[in-house]
């Protein structure tokens, strides 16, 4: 659907996009994740046609995306970083100015209308002033104004803000979305956002996109550093000769942790455990996470 | 063009749900206009003190003197001080002596002093002093201008008199006495009259040309009581312009209130397009299918329109306040008002795209709307100023925007003479567009 090859973008001597190629297909939850200033509004600018690459292409369905050619964009839908409402105006008035911009009017628009803010459980503030609502109700209305005139791909920058408060509405919204089709790109610095919402992730920093793919293969790319604990004692003993030679195993503070060889496979470790007869809540795993894979690839953590 | 009426639509429903920016659009120019009428007078009724206070010590005991002093105080432009407040509040003949340290208090600016030796007989003319404090050239000029006329016009009796104290001077006596007899006697046998009154009148300096107050026929052809300029020079003073005009002072200053007014109301209107970019408004218009063009041009209208507006409630409150005729010129008006606001809303976008920030724009906008409104005529009129800033006034939207209104509201002008001001106020705005738009194209704030 969306395809992205070795685009560059400069800000004077910064250079903010340093040759990002990806591809983003129909129906995929796709998620940017990088610390500020890594480049996803950038990106997100270029595909929303605000801006125009100083190297590379952006195609949607085939077709050049680019600043001058507003119908190539028709199909897409941006939610900008910053809450981009007119705060003196109504929910209302606010969704009928952006829709009434896509060609929408009349009973077809006010039905869109009544049918977004009822998404977001604004119907019945749809009449008040927009800087009179908290955080998260803007933050819910700014998401929802950009799926008025039913993109296929939204672009999601950073779209629950420093607010937590409306975010959970905000993923439902959106997992129920791409359940009925829609294309998501969805820019974060939280890993915890990327690890529950995205289907594939693009690991982004200072320009540059550092890997790509679903979660699990992503956390393959990790050196296996998984740890398996379990208390030491008389039930555990007859495992501790089983696991030998199969990785490293130290006892610290009544606690065995095994660490496995890089081609041992967990599912060998509880074949061994099920025979022994030794129940699965003594054995606590350390998952390796996306934050533990963005410092092993950029050196900083995400918060930087 | 949907999508700038869309735009436009929603910039005025974003100001009607705006108190503060609705009363600066329709309270403020009302109570503007009043305060500015106040302050400068415009239509005073009330018998106060008014006029550029002068004093005048009188030493002469001429009695033409004394109607020097009466013609002062009837003149309207002063209000004339002679006495001296004691600290017990009574009163006493200011002196000569008084005037400096009053002066230096500020009692007066200006004053006059009739001395004892009025007319010399060693040169010809009066001897007056004059004693000033000049707080500006125009104030200055104004005084003396009207302190000359209202000699000159009122008691030209005593010119005559210098001319006989001269003429004795170089001629002698008896020279004198026969030179007046021979005019005496030439004047009885041309126009009649007894010769030997006439020379008593010469000899007193009355040529029959002035006010003489003795029972003296004037000579035939000479009017009796008439002014000496009249008859010295005869002027038939006809208004050409504005003879109808119904509230002369306010028609010609409020169209410069109402500009300076309006270039603040449009450029920050136009600093608020900053606004808009930091909340990722543009973002959100140009990922729609709104372009730089579509957002830029409905600024523009809107802008147009907010002026538009604005100038006719500032007209309004002219008519209501101080009774400018405006409803025989509506059309005439509207059509300036339109290119007045247009080039304003130009001037005001020009603002925005060259500054970085909006405090820049509005600093900018403040520097540059003072200077020009004062350049420009708004403050006081552009014929009082040096050649070559009357010449820098040209180049100012608000002198041809306030040329504009002279024309329709006071000259009563036509549709063709009003062609060329308003083709020179729709070509300021498009050149001044011109380069906004280009600015906008590469400044920071599409960025
Ligand atoms: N309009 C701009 N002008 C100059 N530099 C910019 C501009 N926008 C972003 N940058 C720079 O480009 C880099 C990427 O920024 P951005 O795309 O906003 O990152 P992110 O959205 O990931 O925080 C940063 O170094 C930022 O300072
Ligand atoms: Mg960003």
């Amino acid at each position: 659907m969306l395809l992205i090859q070795d685009v560059i973008k400069r800000y004077g001597p910064i250079t903010a996009l340093d040759g990002v190629s990806l591809e983003v297909k129909p129906g995929e939850f796709f998620g940017l994740l990088g610390p500020n200033g890594a480049g996803k509004s950038t990106l997100m600018s270029l595909v929303a046609g605000l801006r125009s690459p100083d190297a590379g292409r952006l195609t949607l369905n085939g077709r050049p995306l680019s600043a001058t050619d507003p119908a190539a964009r028709a199909g897409l839908g941006l939610v900008p970083q910053s809450i981009a409402l007119y705060e003196e105006l109504s929910a209302e008035q606010n969704l009928r100015t952006f829709g009434a911009l896509y060609g929408l009017r009349g009973a077809d628009l006010r039905a869109r209308i009544d049918e977004a803010l009822a998404a977001v459980q604004l119907t019945d503030r749809r009449r008040d002033q927009v800087k009179t609502f908290s955080g998260g109700m803007q933050r819910r209305l700014n998401l929802v104004a950009a799926l008025l005139h039913r993109p296929q791909l939204l672009l999601c920058d950073e779209p629950t803000g420093i607010d937590p408060q409306s975010r959970n509405a905000i993923f439902e919204l959106l997992e129920a979305r791409v359940r009925a089709g829609l294309t998501v790109i969805y820019s974060t610095h939280y890993m915890e956002e990327a690890t529950r919402l995205c289907s594939r992730i693009g690991i982004i920093d200072h320009g540059k996109i550092h890997a790509l793919g679903t979660l699990d293969e992503l956390l393959m790319r990790l050196p296996f550093e998984e740890e398996i604990r379990f208390p030491a004692g008389p039930d555990t003993a007859p495992l501790l000769a089983r696991l030998a030679g199969q990785g490293e195993l130290t006892t610290l503070d009544g606690t065995h942790r095994f660490h496995p060889r890089a081609d041992y496979r967990l599912s060998a470790f509880f074949t061994q455990t099920e025979s022994l007869g030794l129940p699965a809540r003594l054995f606590t795993s350390q998952r390796p996470t996306l934050e533990a894979l963005f410092l092993h690839l950029t050196g900083r953590t995400l918060r930087e | 063009m949907r999508i700038i009426l869309t735009l436009l639509q929603k910039d005025f429903a974003r100001l009607v749900r705006d108190k503060a920016a609705l009363s600066l659009t329709f309270i403020v120019p009302f109570a503007l206009i009043y305060l500015f009428g106040q302050v400068f007078g415009v239509n005073r009724t009330d018998t106060g003190p008014s006029g550029i206070p002068l004093a005048v010590v009188n030493e002469s005991d001429n009695p033409a003197a004394a109607k020097l002093l009466a013609a002062l105080q009837g003149e309207k432009a002063f209000f004339v001080v002679t006495k001296f407040v004691n600290p017990d509040k009574s009163m006493r003949p200011l002196t000569e002596t008084d005037l400096r340290p009053m002066m230096k208090a500020n009692n007066f600016r200006f004053a006059l002093v009739i001395p004892r030796d009025l007319i010399r007989d060693d040169e010809f003319g009066l001897h007056l002093k004059i004693l000033s404090n000049p707080r500006n050239e125009i104030e200055t000029q104004t005084v003396h201008g009207i302190l000359q006329k209202t000699i000159f016009a009122n008691v030209p009796q005593l010119l005559g008199q210098s001319l006989q104290a001269r003429a004795k001077k170089t001629l002698g006596s008896p020279k004198l006495a026969a030179f007046n007899s021979s005019i005496a006697g030439t004047v009885a046998k041309t126009f009649g009259g007894d010769p030997a009154a006439i020379q008593r009148d010469l000899e007193r300096g009355d040529f029959g040309l002035g006010d003489a107050d003795d029972g003296t026929p004037a000579p035939a052809g000479g009017q009796r009581g008439a002014d000496f300029f009249a008859q010295l020079v005869k002027i038939d003073n006809e208004q050409v312009i504005g003879r109808d005009v119904k509230a002369p002072a306010a028609t010609h200053i409020v169209g410069g209130w109402a500009m300076q007014f309006l270039l603040f109301a449009v450029s920050a209107s136009a600093a608020a397009l900053f606004h808009e970019k930091e909340h990722g408004l543009f973002q959100r218009l140009l990922s729609a299918p709104a372009t730089r063009a579509h957002i830029l041009w409905s600024k523009f209208l809107y802008g147009v329109l907010l002026g538009l507006v604005q100038l006719v409630v500032l007209f309004a409150a002219g008519r209501i306040l101080y009774g400018i005729d405006v409803e025989h010129h509506l059309p005439f008006l509207m059509l300036v008002c339109v290119f007045a606001a247009a080039a304003c809303t130009a001037f005001g976008m020009l603002l925005a795209a060259v500054s970085p920030s909006p405090e820049a724009a509005r600093g900018l906008a403040t520097f540059c709307i003072l200077i020009m409104s004062a350049v420009g005529g708004a403050w006081f009129p552009v014929s009082f100023m040096p050649e070559f800033i009357q010449r820098i006034s040209k180049l100012t939207l608000v002198y041809w925007s306030m040329e504009g209104f002279d024309q329709v509201l006071w000259a009563n002008a036509s549709f063709i003479e009003l062609l060329p001001t308003l083709g020179i106020l729709g070509g300021i705005t498009a050149a001044v567009m011109a380069v906004a738009v280009w600015r906008f194209n590469r400044g920071p704030l599409f960025d």
